[in-house]
Order: structure tokens, then sequence, then C-alpha cells
């Protein structure tokens, strides 16, 4: 420090490290990331999970089958429904069950109803995440419908322990189907109006075009699932590709982005809110009378020796089970496949480039829920 | 007797003004929080008084009664000065606004220029703050509101020019005077541009990008609490209130109006404005700094610029008034059209391809284990 | 700019709606009727007893390790008016823990135990939200009023009883 003002030496800089998180207005739980920042720009960015870790796959092997459920619905807590379905199936596949057909369309109602709420928390968030106040609301106002629906099918509105090993807790109320006739036209209309507020939008535009951009190969090779993995041109969708439960027999469309970029990850989003709403239409005009549960279940499930993987489409991917029984009333082994972390590690990948700003919205496109990443 | 006009009377009526502000920030933020709830369906705050109108003050007194924290390693003299630093630019404003034709504490002849100049001292206080709080967000946000408000302060000064070539005065009360049409209708680029570099200079979405929570969370604000806090939003308020007064008093007429006094015709003016300002709080997200930066310098400094132009060319050649409003619509026209095309049409119009599930159950054919709902039996054996 | 305008129209349009929020501690929305909330146990309203008998299987069935009980020899059936020979004699269950997950209710082969209604028990205490038994039957009555819980499977021996 000479105090010479005329020398031509550059200035000394310093690149700045930002810790976001785990408390921070929009890391979407308690997620960590140091970031280095030149001004505004990024030049690293190092993720940091396991704030949330419960040690679920551990507890598993110590809890009854009909137990696991409930941590299955605590894993993805916004999609409690697709959680339990994937773990039932993959018992039902292990000890052959034949679940009835009426309990595998109230299943897929709830799956597709549940996915729709997730994607209106997304939406809020995502709003939230770009600057915008509102979304939050509009999203949770149809969700809470949602939820409404689920307390009267399941008695509660997050963490449901609805779906049994060969069937269901119980059937559906008498007023369900009238009470799902005045929730769709509502439902429809909400996504229809969460689009026209934010999704063309100038502002929105800017902040999520060319932001984030994830390429199809750069997709595949992370393994990235879900609407990530449709946003960057991949038409990959387990409900079609691997059919589970029913779903062979709805009609809908996969919505497949172009660019790879947040607003496409976005998009896709509300695209599968309107083809879910379809799907439920489907079910309800098809929904047959009958059982709700397997016969020949009983009350302590001992599944034969052996092991299974089942894996289903999550709201927020390809969620799957691998389940390792031997043949007592525990299973051995449960490895959970959460595509929220499987995401997640694309992120590095797609903030080349970005500015601080950005780091909150594509880490919001990306949609993760920190109970399934850290399980 | 002259000390007390010199010194008295107008201590007394800075007083005045600051009780009248203060009350203004207090239905402000009533109104804010209801008019937010209201748009996103909520019911705002009910619980204090009828219909929650007591909230604000619930929240004055909480925020008073806090404890004051100070952040280990802060700056402490700069930490504590900056609220003020902020909050006395923007209350200095008011010294030359008149709120009716006699209504003023001292009416400026350079009044117009006067506003122009104080109100972009509150920067001072917000990078202080930010650099004195000892945290990075805190930084991070003062130097956006450094670079934000000073790109913003040269359109504000620009239309600023152009309303005097109108008018042919810099003094307010001229000013509102002189608006055969109103301004609005005679110049709605200009009104326009205030309206936006206005929300940037008070950091208004969708310009707030200094305070952002979701990014900085707080920004500058991140370190304060109870009182400081206070002064802080206090002097946020008071700056948007400025922003709500000026633009009725040099686009819509100010207290000029029928029927009603003219106080009551400025505020209503102020206020309305302020509601569309809330109301596009509701509905925008908020821009990037690099988008900020370049909105601020590559479209509105040249459309403040061509406003000028175009005022000019009006007076110039003895234009009929309606003559530059159309050409200020059709700059607003063909501006908008532009953003739509790089913004919106930038890299293809942005859609989702829909893909038929039939489509693609045809194209890869499903295996003959997920074909029906039957289970496999794999796994059976042992 | 057209797509701006548009979502201010949106929200110009629900800001003229009615408001979908309701003024919680005022006024309180209704629950379904399968609302699973806090697990109360049952009354039997014929014998005076409860339905429990201490049997301990939501116990060991619980994911939580949330509850515990005694039972005792049932001083009713000596008399012969109850045909239950052991009795619930302590039963506790740590609100705080219990998950709500409605096994308990489940695997009871008694009727004994419900998902109550009750969902707002905040305490100042720490262990404040630990329930004896004497609060889980009131609970259990409440719960029994609100909703004319009838039981389904200990139908057969209280018919056993009266005559």
């Amino acid at each position: 420090m000479s105090g010479d003002l005329t020398t031509t030496r550059p200035l000394d800089t310093l690149e700045l490290m930002i810790n976001m998180g785990p408390q921070h207005p929009s890391t979407h739980g308690v997620f960590r990331m140091v970031v280095w920042v030149d001004g505004e720009r990024i030049v690293n960015m190092e993720p940091y999970i396991g704030y949330l870790h419960r040690g679920s796959e551990k507890l598993s092997e110590g809890e009854l089958y009909n137990q696991v459920i409930t941590l299955f619905d605590r894993l993805d807590y916004v999609s409690n429904f697709n959680n339990e379905l994937t773990f039932c199936m993959a018992i039902e596949k292990l000890m052959g069950v034949q679940v009835p057909e009426r309990a595998q369309y109230i299943r897929v109602i709830m799956c597709e109803l549940n996915r729709i709420a997730s994607h209106l928390l997304f939406y809020g968030t995502f709003g939230l995440d770009v600057g915008a106040m509102t979304p939050i609301m509009y999203g949770f106002r149809d969700r809470e419908r949602i939820q409404s629906i689920f307390e009267a099918v399941s008695g509660a509105r997050l963490m449901h322990n609805y779906f049994r090993v060969g069937g269901l807790r119980q059937d559906v109320p008498s007023d369900f189907r009238e009470r799902m006739e005045r929730l769709l036209p509502q439902l429809e209309q909400g996504v229809e109006e969460c689009d026209q507020l934010l999704s063309y939008n100038e502002v929105f535009l800017a902040r999520t075009r060319s932001i984030g951009v994830l390429t199809k190969e750069e997709a595949i090779a992370y393994g990235a699932s879900g609407p990530v993995l449709r946003a960057s041109g991949v038409p990959e969708d387990v409900r079609v590709s691997e059919p589970y439960s029913v779903y062979d027999r709805f009609d809908f469309n996969v919505p497949v982005g172009k660019k790879g970029d947040c607003w496409d990850r976005y998009y896709v989003r509300v695209e599968e809110m309107r083809e879910s709403l379809k799907i439920i239409r489907q079910v309800l005009a098809q929904l047959p009378d009958g059982p709700i549960m397997a016969a020949g279940v009983r009350r302590i499930i001992r599944p034969p020796r052996g092991e299974v993987y089942v894996r289903t489409e999550n709201p927020r991917g390809d969620f799957g089970v691998f389940l390792v029984s031997d043949g007592t009333d525990k299973p051995y082994r449960v490895k959970i496949r959460p595509p929220s972390f499987l995401n997640l590690q694309a992120m590095q990948a797609m903030m080349r480039n970005a500015y601080v700003a950005d780091v909150v919205v594509i880490l919001g496109s990306v949609d993760i829920v920190l109970g399934e990443v850290d399980r | 007797m002259s000390l007390a006009a010199t010194v008295l009377v107008p201590l007394l009526g800075l007083l005045a003004l600051f009780t009248f502000l203060s009350a203004v920030v207090l239905s402000l933020v009533w109104i804010e929080r209801k008019f937010l709830g209201r748009i996103q369906m909520r019911l705002g705050p009910m619980r204090v008084g009828p219909f929650g109108l007591l909230q604000p003050v619930a929240d004055a007194v909480k925020l008073v009664t806090k404890e004051d924290v100070m952040p280990f390693g802060a700056n402490r003299a700069l930490f504590w000065v900056a609220p003020l630093a902020m909050f006395i630019p923007a209350f200095m404003v008011w010294v030359t606004i008149p709120f009716a034709r006699d209504w003023v504490i001292r009416n400026l002849e350079l009044g117009l220029f006067y506003v122009v100049a104080v109100s972009v001292l509150s920067i001072v206080g917000l990078v202080m703050a930010g650099w004195s709080s000892a945290n990075k967000y805190a930084v991070l946000g003062a130097l956006r509101a450094a670079a934000g408000l000073i790109s913003y302060e040269i359109p504000v000064v620009m239309v600023a020019l152009a309303v005097a070539m109108l008018a042919g005065s810099l003094n307010l009360v001229e000013i509102v005077e002189r608006q055969a049409p109103i301004y609005a209708v005679v110049a709605p680029l200009g009104a326009l541009l205030l309206l936006f570099s206005g929300l940037a200079e008070t950091g208004r979405t969708p310009f707030d990008i200094y305070h952002a929570e979701s990014e900085v969370a707080g920004g500058p604000y991140i370190e304060y609490s109870g009182a400081h806090w206070a002064v802080f939003y206090l002097a946020e308020y008071v700056s948007t209130f400025a922003l709500g007064v000026l633009i009725s008093l040099l686009f819509l007429g100010g207290w000029r109006g029928p029927w009603l006094p003219p106080v009551l015709w400025l505020l209503i003016k102020a206020y309305a404005v302020i509601l569309v300002i809330f109301w596009m709080r509701g509905t925008f997200p908020r821009l990037r700094i690099d988008q900020l930066m370049s909105l601020g310098w590559k479209v509105l400094v040249p459309l403040s610029f061509a406003n000028i132009l175009i005022a000019g060319v009006q007076l110039y050649y003895r234009w009929p008034w309606w003559a530059l409003t159309l050409m200020s619509v059709a700059l607003i026209v063909a501006v908008s059209f532009e953003v739509y095309r790089r913004v919106v049409l930038a890299g293809g119009k942005p859609e989702v391809e829909l893909v038929p599930a039939r489509e693609l159950r045809r194209k890869v054919p499903v295996r003959e284990e997920f074909k029906t709902t039957k289970v496999s039996s794999e796994g059976q054996q042992g | 700019m057209l797509n701006s305008l548009k979502g201010l129209g949106v929200t110009l349009k629900t800001m003229l709606r009615k408001p979908v929020t309701a003024q919680y501690p005022k006024e309180h929305l209704p629950v379904n009727r399968r609302y699973m909330g806090f697990p109360a146990l049952t009354w039997d309203f014929q014998v005076q007893e409860p339905y429990c008998v201490g049997c301990m299987v939501c116990i060991r069935n619980c994911p939580t390790q949330c509850m515990t009980a005694t039972l005792k020899d049932n001083p009713l059936h000596k008399e012969g008016k109850s045909t239950r020979r052991k009795i619930v004699d302590i039963f506790e269950v740590n609100l705080g823990r219990c998950i709500l997950c409605e096994i308990c209710v489940e695997v009871c082969n008694f009727d004994a135990i419900v998902m109550s209604h009750e969902h707002e028990l905040s305490k100042y205490e720490r262990n404040g939200n630990r329930v004896d038994l004497q609060a889980l039957l009131e609970m259990g009555k409440q719960y029994q009023e609100d909703t004319g819980w009838e039981p389904e499977q200990a139908a057969a021996p209280k018919e056993g009883v009266q005559a």
C-alpha cells in the first residue's frame, strides 16, 4: 500500500463467498448453497444437503410394513399419496397381490390430485422466487380445496396413511363424486388463472427464459427425471413408458419442453396440471364398484423372501423403491430413489453464467423437497 | 417577533408536515396490506380495530418497543446514522411540494429541480446501511441500490425537464396551474417514464431488487430491527407517497378539480397513483439487476431523451397539444412491440409441446409385464 | 406489454371476488367426518366403563411409541355388570409424538380407540400434551357426542351383558 494513485496495476478483487441457506428465505426448506460470486455473477456453487436427514431408510428396517407407509408419507411431504403408492406397489409386487379395480382407480384419482396440489405449491413458490407475491396465494387457494377432499377421503390433509398393501384403508365417502364434480371446474378455472397471471408476463419471461438451461444430453447424464427431464426435451414419463396401476387405460398428453430452461420447467408443470385434470375426469367416468381391499392380505404383512424394485411417476420425477424382504414382518432393506435428489445434482450444470438472482430461480424451477433429498 | 417568524413558524410547519406524513404512512401501510390481501383473495389485517384499521399503529408500537440489535462487527456510527440519512432526504423533499396553491412550506422557484436533487440523496443512507451492517447480503443489496437508483435518476431528471419545457417553469405551483389539458394526456410517455423510474427509485416491485427478500433477504435492511428499521420503513413509504404526489402534480393536474377542496383532490390523485403501484406489486415478478440496468439505460434513458425531443418539436413548431399525445402514443406502442419482440419471442415462441401418451406408447411398445394391471410374480421364489 | 396487462386484469378480477380465507380463531372451518385428530378412548355408555381392556395391541403397533398402558382386573366384571375381565388402568398418550396415522384405530379389536376431532391442543409446558386416561376418555366422549359414533366389533359382547 504505497498510496500511489497513479499506478496502472489492476485492482485486486476477491470473489465473495455467500452462504445461501439453510436459513435463507428461498431455499425451499433446509438446503444450503455456498455461492462464490464475482459482482453479481456466479463463479461457483456448491450444494450442501443433509439438514433434514431423518434416517428414513434405516428406520424402515425397524418398522412393520404398515408402519413404514407412514414414513413414506414424510419423504416427499407434498406428494404423499404418490410415495405411499410406490411402497405399497413394491410389496404387492413381491407378494403377488392383485389389487381390486376400484382401489386402483381411487389410487389414481388421489395420486393425480396430489400431483396437482404439488404443482400448485411449486407454482406459488416459484412465483415467490421470481419476486411475485400473488401466485403463492392463488396456488394455495386451490391446493386448499384439494386438501379438503383429501381430508374427506383419508382423514388427513397431509400425512394420509391411506393406501394399504392390497388396497385402501377405507372406501371414499358417499358424497365423493359430487364433491369431485364441484372441485374439478374450480381447479380448471384456478389453473387457468394461474397461467394467465404469470406464464406470459414479460418480466417473468425475461427472468426465466434461457436461464438455467439443461440440455437433453446433460439431463439424461445427470439422471434427471420428471418435469426437469421432460422440460429438456425427453418425452419420458413412467406413467406411459412403464405404466403401473391402471395408467395405461387413460388418454393424456405428456408435455415436453423445447429448451430446457426455467420457463420450460415451469410451463411443463402447468400443462401437467391440466393433463392430470383430464386423467381425473376419465377415472371418474370409469370408476367401478367393488371391493377396495384384496382378499387374503393379513394385517401383519409377511412378504416372501426376495427383492423388488418399483418405480412410479412422482410429481417431482421417477420415484423408485428397492425393497429386500427376508420373509419377516419387517423389511430387510428399503432403498429409496428420490427424484429430487437426482434432479438437484444437475443444479451445478444449470448454474453456468448465472446471476445471484438466478440461483433462486433455478433452484425453484427444479422444485426440490428436502424431506426427500435428505430422506 | 422576527425570531418567531423566521424560526418558529417554519418549525411548526415542519412539525405539522411530519405528523401529516406519519399519518399518511400509517394509512398507506393499511391500504397496501388490505389491497394486497384482496388481490390475493385474503382478508388482510382484521384483528386490531374495525377492519384492522389500527394494525399499522400496533405495528409501529411493536417496532418502537422492540430491542434494537446491532450485529457483531458492524460499524456502530454508520449503522445508527444510516436510517436517518435515508429518512432526512425523503422528508426534505416535502419542503417545496405544494398541497394546494398556498399550502406549501416554501414555494421555491426551482422547486422541481430541488425535488429531483434531494430525492436522490437517500441512496447514501442505503449504501451506509449496507456497508456498516457487516453482512454480505447487505453489501450486495447496497451495491444494487446504488447502481439502480443512480441510473434511474436520469430518466426522472429528463422527464422533469420535459415537463418544465411544457410548463415553462420549474415552480411546482406554476406547473400545476399551467396544465391546460393535464399533462398525462399531453405527454403520456412522460407520465409512464416517471412512474417506472419512480418505482425503481423507491424500490417497489417490479424493481425492488435491492431489498428483494427471495435473493438478498432484505438487502441493506437485513440487520436492522426495531425503531431503526421503522425509520427505513417510514422513509420508504414517504418516498412512495412523494412519488404519488409528484406524478399527480406534474401529470394529473395536482389539486385542480371540481367540487372538492383542492387538498382533497391532490390526495385522491396521489392515492390513486399509489394504488396502481400496489396493484403492480401484487401482479409483477421482479427484474434481475442486469435487466434492470439495461431497461434503464437502453429503454428508459433514450425514451426520456425522445420525450424531450418530441416536446421540443411540438413547442418549436407550435403544434396543437394533441400532436405531442400522438407522438407519445406512437413511441409507446413502438417500444412495447420491440420489448415484446425482444423478450417474448427471443429464442422462439415460448411454448411446450404436448406429446400424446398414445403416440408415445406406440413408439416405444410397452413391455409385456407392464401391459395389464396383473402383477408379475417374480420374487416369489424362496 | 399485453400479457402484463392481462396479469393486471387477473389480479383486478380476483380483487373483486370474495376472499377465500376465514377469520381463524373466531370462525373455525368445519372438519370432515373422517378427520383424524388426536387419538381418544371411547366410553361404553351402557356399562359406564371404557371399551379399552388394555390389551396393548395399539401400543405394539404404534410407529412412534407414543402411548403406554397398563391393565387391571375389572371390578364391574366381578359384579357381573360387564363382560370385560380386564380393564384399562393407566393409559397415557404423548400427543406431541403422535403422528396421527390411525394405525392404533385400525389394529384395535375392541373399538376402544378413535381418532377424535381434537386438533388444537397447544400447551405451555414441554411435555404438557401428555394426556392421561381421564382426558382421553373426555376427548372420546366429546367425539362420540359430536359424531354419533357406534362401535362395530364390540356389539356382540354388549348384548351378552344385557341378556
